[in-house]
């Protein structure tokens, strides 16, 4: 008995010293939730208000026709194929063609063209695609179509040479 | 013996963050068996790399084999082409590489790190980790343009420099960053309810994780140094920049926990340093050689050691290009630690593992 009675008030004096110990860390925590309550948001309003952006975002390229010269080197790094140039079969004139939904803004046309500043990368973010606009058929079709235009030029260039080696009087 | 039951997780599951398959045998609540199945997201991108596209553009295509270590992709197959090209790249190139792979190391640590924690209940700590990670997406975006598929390496270096106002909002970022990093190291360390669900589960001893060749946070949290910053030198200079390697010995959940936090510290030290010192010169060596013979190279992404194989041709087209990633070491431990676990500690253990089946199936 003598033993056991100093034990129990030590240990109910334990219990007593942890259940403050636990009542200040709650009220801490209270506290601190509600302080929480005050602060600013931690997340953006999207898209009421604007996310980060670098200045220097890759974003789309942008074509300065005066000054190619028609080299097709960058249709032929772009790894996606976002670019082709598609030509008339009378006059042979190329017209180039890019498609912001293919892009993947990787600036390895930039980097190849030998004409600085034709090709540029700015800073304006792609635009998502809708079902309008259809994007894998307009594209591979358009991309297929320029691809045949510039044989059936090729080809048509080639038979005026030989027509005009056969007869060169004409 | 008492009933065994079968329970599948995945491939489309709450806990998974990509689709991954498990089939657990089960003897009351604790695992006995477990079988995976990891081929849900193959995508063909290897045959594709020695198809369709000629090889400077294949560094763009690995890229997006995986969206948290993209970075990793593109260096370790821009490295590999090189040796194919035999083309040494300029010392400022080769810590920028650095730079990026660390930042990304960040970002994907604390990603997994938040995911351990959502995956035990503890939704608040997930929340908090995940905001305290925006800062390396950003930084990641002001340093790359890109805020995921950096398209950062290039075969012969790298694709922007580093201006020095980006530089000096890094530095200042990282000084915000360290006190919440430390705050989220104590409350990783010492929360108890967290403790429950992460202390002594999921234990795979150094043994195991030697005989299962394991890779990645995941050995050095049983002790196993295994570290491709650590074991070479050959083409980034990770000692020059402060590199060490960070172990644990328990091999559970919480030690993967403090081991992916303790990375933290050391990536960040080592951005420090690259910020200080870095090197002038070119960002690229350019050449006109066409890809010739074969090359292996390793790199330590944030999950582990990821290895390429290639071989050329003298073609535009590689003949061949092997992916080997992290994860994919990693399946038969993944499948073996879970034995003698609760079932009710699978999420965490898997959150534990930091899995990437987009890299493993490619
Ligand atoms: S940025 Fe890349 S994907 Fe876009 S057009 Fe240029 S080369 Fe093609
Ligand atoms: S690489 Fe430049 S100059 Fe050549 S075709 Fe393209 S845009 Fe024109």
């Amino acid at each position: 008995m003598q033993v056991y009675l100093p034990l129990s008030v030590l240990m109910i004096r334990a219990c007593h010293a942890l259940q403050d110990k636990f009542q200040i860390e709650i009220m801490k925590t209270f506290f601190k939730t509600i302080g929480n309550l005050f602060k600013k948001p931690a997340t953006i309003p999207f898209p009421a208000a604007p996310t980060y952006k670098p200045d220097d975002y890759r974003g789309l390229i942008v074509f300065d026709e005066s000054l190619c010269i028609w080299c097709r080197r960058c249709e032929t790094v772009c790894p996606p194929g976002a670019i082709v140039f598609s030509q008339n079969i009378t006059d042979g004139k190329q017209t180039y063609h890019y498609s912001p939904y293919v892009c993947i803004y990787c600036q390895e046309c930039v980097r190849t063209c030998p004409k600085q500043g034709c090709l540029i990368q700015s800073a304006e973010p792609g635009h998502p695609a809708t079902k309008e606009h259809d994007v894998n058929n307009v594209w591979n079709k358009l991309f297929a179509d320029s691809l045949e235009s510039r044989v059936t030029y090729a080809a048509e260039k080639k038979k005026q040479q030989a027509a005009a080696k056969a007869n060169p009087q004409s | 013996m008492s009933t065994q039951y079968n329970i599948p997780v995945g491939a489309q599951h709450i806990s998974l963050l990509e689709p991954l398959h498990f089939k657990f045998t089960t003897e009351n609540e604790k695992i006995i068996k477990t079988e995976a199945n990891v081929g849900y997201v193959h995508r063909g991108i290897e045959q594709a790399c020695c198809s369709k596209f000629k090889f400077r553009q294949v560094s763009f295509v690995v890229g997006r084999v995986c969206g948290l270590c993209s970075i990793s992709h593109t260096t370790c197959y821009s490295q590999v082409a090189e040796k194919l090209l035999k083309l040494d790249i300029p010392k400022r190139a080769k810590y920028l590489r650095m730079l990026v792979i660390e930042l990304d190391r960040i970002h994907s640590h604390l990603l997994c790190l938040s995911h351990v924690a959502e995956n035990s209940g503890f939704e608040a700590l997930f929340m908090k980790t995940m905001r305290h990670r925006e800062f390396s997406m950003e930084l990641l975006e002001a340093v790359c343009g890109n805020r995921i598929q950096y398209d950062f390496s290039i075969i012969g270096g790298v694709a922007r420099d580093l201006r020095t106002d980006v530089a000096q909002s890094i530095l200042d970022k990282f000084k915000i960053f360290r006190p919440q990093l430390d705050e989220l190291v104590d409350i990783y360390k010492t929360n108890w309810s967290l403790s429950l669900k992460n202390k002594g589960i999921g234990v795979l001893s150094k043994e195991d994780a030697i005989r299962l060749n394991v890779v990645g946070p995941f050995a050095r949290a049983s002790g196993l140094g295994v570290d491709v910053r650590n074991e070479t030198e050959e083409l980034l200079p990770w000692k020059e920049v402060g590199f060490e390697i960070i172990t644990d010995t328990a091999g559970d959940v919480h030690a993967r926990n403090m081991v992916r936090l303790k990375e933290i510290y050391v990536s960040m030290k080592i951005i420090e340093n690259i910020i200080n010192g870095l090197p002038e010169g070119d960002l690229i060596s350019d050449t006109k050689a066409f890809p010739e013979g074969e090359a292996v190279n390793r790199i330590e992404a944030p999950r582990g050691e990821l290895f390429y194989y290639a071989k050329g041709n003298k073609t535009q087209v590689l003949e061949r290009l092997k992916i080997k990633a992290p994860t994919f070491s990693n399946i038969p431990a993944m499948v073996e630690t879970f034995t003698n676990n609760e079932y009710a500690s699978v999420p965490a253990i898997i959150g534990s593992y930091d899995p990437c089946l987009s890299c493993t199936s490619r």
